[in-house]
C-alpha cells in the first residue's frame, strides 16, 4: 500500500471523519498544541542557554536541566498526542508534504540532543566536566535552538505547502 | 479620520499589498510571529508558574524575574512588529472579527496584570523572594497572566479559522 491510498483510507475511516465533522476539535487541538510547543521552546531556551554558558551561569547546569526537562518531556508526548490527532483528521495536509517530514526529521534531532546532552546530568553521579564529550556541549545546545526553531517554522509551514 | 478610514488606508498600502500578493510573505512573517509567540508564552510560563509555587531554575523570584524579562521583551517586540504586518495586510477582515478582538482585549488584560503586578507584590519582592510560596497578590498576578496569555493563543489561533478574507 502506497502512502498515499494509506491517507485516503484513512482520511475516509469514521475516526477521521468525526474528528473533522466536531468544527471544535481542530482549533482545540490546535491550539494545545501550540502552547505545548511554547513549553518546549521556554525550557529548551533557558536550559540551552546555560548549557551554552549564557544564562544563569551561576546555577550549575545540572540544577537548570532538572528543573526544565521534566516539563519538556510532558509537553513533547503532548505535541505527539496532538500531533497524531491533526494527522488523523488530515492526512492529505502531512502524509504527502515534504515539509511536514523535515518537521518530523529535525524533532527527531533535537530529541536526540536533549536525550544525548541533557539526560546525563540528571544522575547526581555525573560530573559534566569529566565526561569526554564536555567540548561538545556548547555547539549542541546552539545547534538544539537553531532546531527548535526550525522545527517552529516547518510546522506554520505545513499549512501553505 | 475615522478607524474604519485608517483600516481601508492600511489595507490599500503597497505594503499591504505586498504582503498580500507575494504568496511567501505571509507564511514567512506568519511563522516568526509564532516563534515569538512561542517565545513570550514560554518564558512568561515559568515566571507565572514561580509566582505559583513551581520551582524554576533558582531558588529566587526576582533573579528569575531578572533572567527572563529580557527575553519576553524582546519576543513581544517581534510578535508586535510581525503581528502589525499581518493585520495590515488584511486590516478591514481582521478589525471586523470578533476574535482578534477578543485577542486584543486579553493583550491589554495581560499588559494590566503585569503592571498591578509591578507595582503591588513585586515592590515588596524583598520580602518573599526566597519564599516557596509567595503571598496571595502574586500569586494571582501569575494565575491571571498564565490564564490570559493562554486566551492570546487560543484566540489567536480561532482568527485562522473565522477570518472572512474578500
Amino acid at each position: 500500500m502506497s502512502i498515499e491510498s494509506f491517507g485516503n483510507w484513512l482520511y475516509e475511516t469514521p475516526l477521521s471523519t468525526s474528528i473533522r465533522e466536531v468544527t471544535w476539535i481542530i482549533p482545540s487541538v490546535q491550539s494545545v498544541h501550540l502552547l505545548s510547543i511554547a513549553i518546549v521552546v521556554g525550557s529548551a531556551l533557558v536550559s540551552d542557554l546555560r548549557l551554552a554558558g549564557v544564562l544563569a551561569t551561576d546555577e550549575s547546569p545540572a540544577t537548570v536541566v532538572r528543573r526544565y526537562l521534566p516539563w519538556m518531556w510532558i509537553a513533547l508526548i503532548v505535541l505527539l498526542l496532538t500531533g497524531i490527532v491533526m494527522l488523523i483528521a488530515e492526512p492529505g495536509r502531512t502524509l504527502g508534504n515534504t515539509v511536514f517530514w523535515a518537521k518530523m526529521a529535525l524533532v527527531l534531532f533535537a530529541f536526540a540532543l536533549t536525550l544525548f546532552f541533557r539526560k546525563p546530568l540528571l544522575d547526581p553521579a555525573f560530573a559534566l566536566e569529566h565526561a569526554s564529550w564536555r567540548g561538545a556541549v556548547k555547539p549542541a545546545a546552539w545547534i538544539s535552538l537553531v532546531v527548535w526553531v526550525a522545527v517552529i517554522f516547518c510546522g506554520r509551514w505545513i499549512a501553505y505547502t | 479620520m475615522s478607524l474604519e478610514a485608517l483600516f481601508q488606508k492600511l489595507y490599500d498600502s503597497p505594503l499591504a499589498a505586498a504582503i498580500r500578493e507575494n504568496t511567501s510573505y505571509f507564511p514567512w512573517i506568519e511563522s516568526l510571529h509564532v516563534l515569538a509567540i512561542t517565545l513570550v508564552f514560554g518564558t512568561i510560563c515559568i515566571v507565572d508558574l514561580r509566582l505559583l509555587g513551581y520551582r524554576a531554575h533558582r531558588r529566587g523570584a526576582r533573579r528569575l524575574i531578572v533572567d527572563l524579562l529580557p527575553f519576553t521583551w524582546a519576543a513581544f517586540a517581534v510578535a508586535i512588529v510581525t503581528g502589525a504586518l499581518l493585520f495590515t495586510s488584511n486590516a478591514v477582515a481582521y478589525a471586523h472579527n470578533a476574535q482578534f478582538q477578543w485577542k486584543m482585549i486579553a493583550i491589554l488584560a495581560a499588559g494590566l496584570n503585569m503592571a498591578v503586578f509591578h507595582l503591588t507584590a513585586y515592590r515588596r519582592i524583598g520580602d518573599w523572594d526566597d519564599a516557596h510560596r509567595p503571598p496571595l497578590a502574586a500569586r494571582l498576578s501569575g494565575a491571571f497572566s498564565l490564564l490570559l496569555w493562554i486566551a492570546v493563543i487560543v484566540f489567536g489561533r480561532l482568527i485562522g479559522f473565522t477570518l472572512s478574507v474578500f
